[in-house]
């Protein structure tokens, strides 16, 4: 595989392995102060949200404003994990995440191949399904877990503390990521049917009905860790820069080659006709709730990723008014463009955070809300696909293989065949 | 590129019995019948309004039938999801065309290849040795049709940026990549000079051999109906009134009657009356 490695692959992987390096080097020695390495850590956990939105409307043309929620789901359960973990020194978080988003994934996974073959089974029926066995399967996890525990954490306790540490952030990260994906099937099956305007309000009231539970945390859910309205506090600092590198990278190019192939043209005919998609033989409700999934997947591993970068959460970040951020990145950028996508993310967190902050006299900080929407329009005037339009560097294109001519190479035979007796 | 020859039954490949549709107080299409043998070039006509579009939409699946039975190759599809009637092997084409606009023209033809891609979603995101196999040939078999339809230079462009009438012939080339067996063609002459629409009866009689298809087409254009169909069906407020040889259609009252009006089909009644004498 490696020796048939592309010009733009390799580009692509070396002019980013450069950048990192190049990042670390400063940040290691002091060139650039953590100030604007949070802000970097930043971009790139946008980034990866805004890439798994971009796949829900910008190619899937699903407009959604649940991105925010999922986050904030991934967000919290990871930090709940880690959180138990270092203060209360168990694994039971940890354990119990691990098993119950695992088996009711599988169930899940298992159910949808058996009820897609149903004839006639009206989304709602599916849907109860769905939660019941989801509803058992954690509950199982949840006993099987308490039982577990001792056990998991003895075993991690023989690791070196900062290997163990790490294993368990890992584990939290992605497997939130999955609990996001898992709680956006459940919560799609019903309302993607519905067309695009409507399902954007649902998605608007998941966002709002998450930040709502997560301001009573505490009360209402009993995380009693999770401080409710007060923000979660004490949650370890250790997503470095390296990590969100790593997790960036990997997603471009898993998304990049889910979308360059025969499943990411089903993906996006569903957004360019419906009708006609349908008409082709293209499961338009099996893409669009693949798309959904795998774009909440995104928000949620970006979610646990931000969680571990101020080691502070507040149910005011996930407020649905910062739900639109991911959608002006990725309107900004291009919709249906990812090297759009990754730019925007890395320019808001820039311009909001740090140019503007640094840039407006002392006491006009808060003035960047205003210049920073006046920014926009102008831009958006001037480009009103995005600043990308629909561009994509070489690595993200679709290949197109050289023009062939069969049937004009099959008359030219036939010429010569006639001439030549 | 496989000719679908094999049928599971021999007998019709479509059978449309007793099919109706109402939408709301209207009656769409009132006790259909239409029946269609492998190798049949058929045409569907009637005025404005007949119910012709929504036959098409009948058998394809986008509407369910209020009552009826649809057959095709031998399994009942009413009720079944477009998708899953285009898999079995009926493709069509739309009124208006319906192009990915935004794909380029090579894409809009892998799209209808997807249901035969051989490859899963894994493959394709690990890029596995299976899936560099499979879109390769995927990518070559998209390229051999849009040969045969002489788009083979134009595989980059925007569907959308196209002339219309190789949008036209995409839409087709496009119907023909889900491998079918029964072709259904919405007025595909629609908006071409005489010039173009005998470019295109040719294309259709090229492709019933190539591919040994079946197929179904509604057309308004009287020329390319006459010239193209072996058989074919009027339709008039969602009846059938008439099936037969486009010579017998032509002079059948009931067809006058239904284009023309009543008082016309009498005047064409006494003049066949007078011109016999």
């Amino acid at each position: 595989m490696m020796s048939k490695l592309s010009k733009p692959t390799l580009w692509f992987l070396g002019s980013s392995v450069a950048i990192y390096v190049v990042l670390q080097i400063l940040v290691s020695t002091g060139l650039l102060n953590s100030f604007w390495d949070t802000i970097i850590r930043i971009g790139a956990v946008m980034a990866i949200v805004s890439i798994g939105l971009n796949l829900i409307y910008g190619f899937n043309g699903q407009f959604s404003l649940g991105q925010w929620g999922f986050y904030a789901i991934g967000a919290y359960a990871a930090a709940d994990v880690t959180y138990r973990w270092t203060v209360n020194k168990s694994a039971d978080g940890l354990v119990i995440l691990f098993l119950a988003t695992a088996l009711s994934g599988a169930s899940i996974l298992w159910l949808h191949q058996r009820i897609a073959k149903v004839r006639g089974i009206d989304p709602l029926s599916a849907f109860t399904i769905y939660l019941t066995s989801t509803i058992a399967w954690s509950a199982l996890a949840f006993w099987v877990g308490i039982t577990a525990t001792p056990a998991v954490t003895a075993l991690l306790n023989m690791l070196p503390a900062a290997i163990a540490l790490q294993i368990v952030f890992i584990v939290a990260v992605l497997f939130s990521a999955i609990l996001a994906a898992e709680i956006s099937y459940l919560f799609g099956l019903p309302i993607l049917s519905l067309g695009s305007d409507y399902f954007g309000i649902a998605t608007l009231g998941f966002t709002v009905i998450v930040k709502i539970l997560l301001d009573n945390s505490d009360t209402l859910l009993g995380f009693v860790e999770m401080k409710g309205a007060r923000g979660m506090i004490g949650i370890p600092k250790i997503t470095t820069l390296f990590w969100v590198f790593f997790f960036l990278m990997v997603v471009i190019v898993l998304v990049r080659n889910l979308l360059r192939s025969s499943y990411g043209r089903a993906i996006i005919s569903v957004r360019e006709d419906e009708i006609a998609a349908k008409a082709m033989g293209i499961d338009v409700a099996e893409y669009k709730i693949v798309a959904f999934v795998l774009g909440s997947f995104l928000a949620g591993l970006a979610g646990g990723l931000y969680a571990h970068i101020n080691g502070f959460l507040h149910p005011n970040t996930f407020n649905f008014i910062k739900s639109f951020d991911p959608m002006i990145i990725i309107v900004f950028g291009g919709l249906g463009s990812i090297t759009g996508t990754i730019f925007a993310s890395f320019a808001w967190a820039l311009v909001l955070e740090g140019i503007l902050r640094i840039f407006l006299p002392q006491g006009f900080e808060t003035w960047r809300f205003v210049v920073y929407p006046l920014l926009l329009l102008v831009i958006m005037l001037l480009r009103p696909k995005g600043i990308f339009g629909d561009y994509e560097i070489p690595f993200l294109r679709q290949v197109l293989p050289k023009p062939r001519h069969p049937e004009k190479e099959k008359i030219e035979a036939e010429k010569i065949a006639e001439v030549q007796p | 590129m496989t000719a679908n020859t094999q049928l599971s039954v021999s007998g019709p490949l479509l059978k449309v019995e007793g099919l109706s549709k109402n939408f709301g107080g209207l009656r769409a299409v009132n006790n259909m019948e239409l029946e269609l043998n492998p190798g049949d070039l058929a045409g569907l006509i009637g005025p404005n309004g007949a119910g012709k579009t929504t036959v098409f939409n009948l058998i394809t699946g986008v509407y369910v039938p209020t009552s009826g039975k649809i057959t095709f190759n031998g399994q009942e599809i009413n009720g079944l999801a477009p998708h899953v009637i285009n898999q079995m092997g009926i493709a069509r084409t739309f009124q208006n065309i319906r192009l990915f606009p935004n794909l380029t023209v090579l894409e809009n033809v892998c799209i209808a290849y997807h249901s035969h891609a051989g490859y899963s979603m894994q493959d394709a995101i690990l890029r596995s040795r299976k899936f560099e196999a499979k879109e390769k040939e995927l990518l070559e078999k998209a390229q051999d049709f849009l040969s045969i339809f002489r788009l083979e230079d134009r595989q980059g462009e925007i569907a959308r940026n196209l002339p219309y009438g190789e949008q036209r012939r995409l839409e087709i080339a496009r119907a023909l990549a889900a491998n079918p067996k029964l072709l259904c063609l919405d007025e595909p002459a629609a908006g071409m000079n005489p010039a173009e629409s005998v470019a295109l009866m040719d294309l259709i009689h090229f492709i019933r051999d190539r591919f040994s298809l079946t197929i179904l087409l509604i057309e308004h254009q009287m020329r390319v109906v006459m010239g193209v169909c072996e058989k074919i069906t009027v339709m008039d407020f969602g009846e059938k009134i008439a099936y037969g040889e486009p010579r017998e259609i032509q002079s059948n009252p009931r067809v006058v009657e239904a284009y023309l009006g009543r008082g016309a089909a009498e005047l064409a009644e006494k003049f066949r009356r007078s011109k016999a004498q």
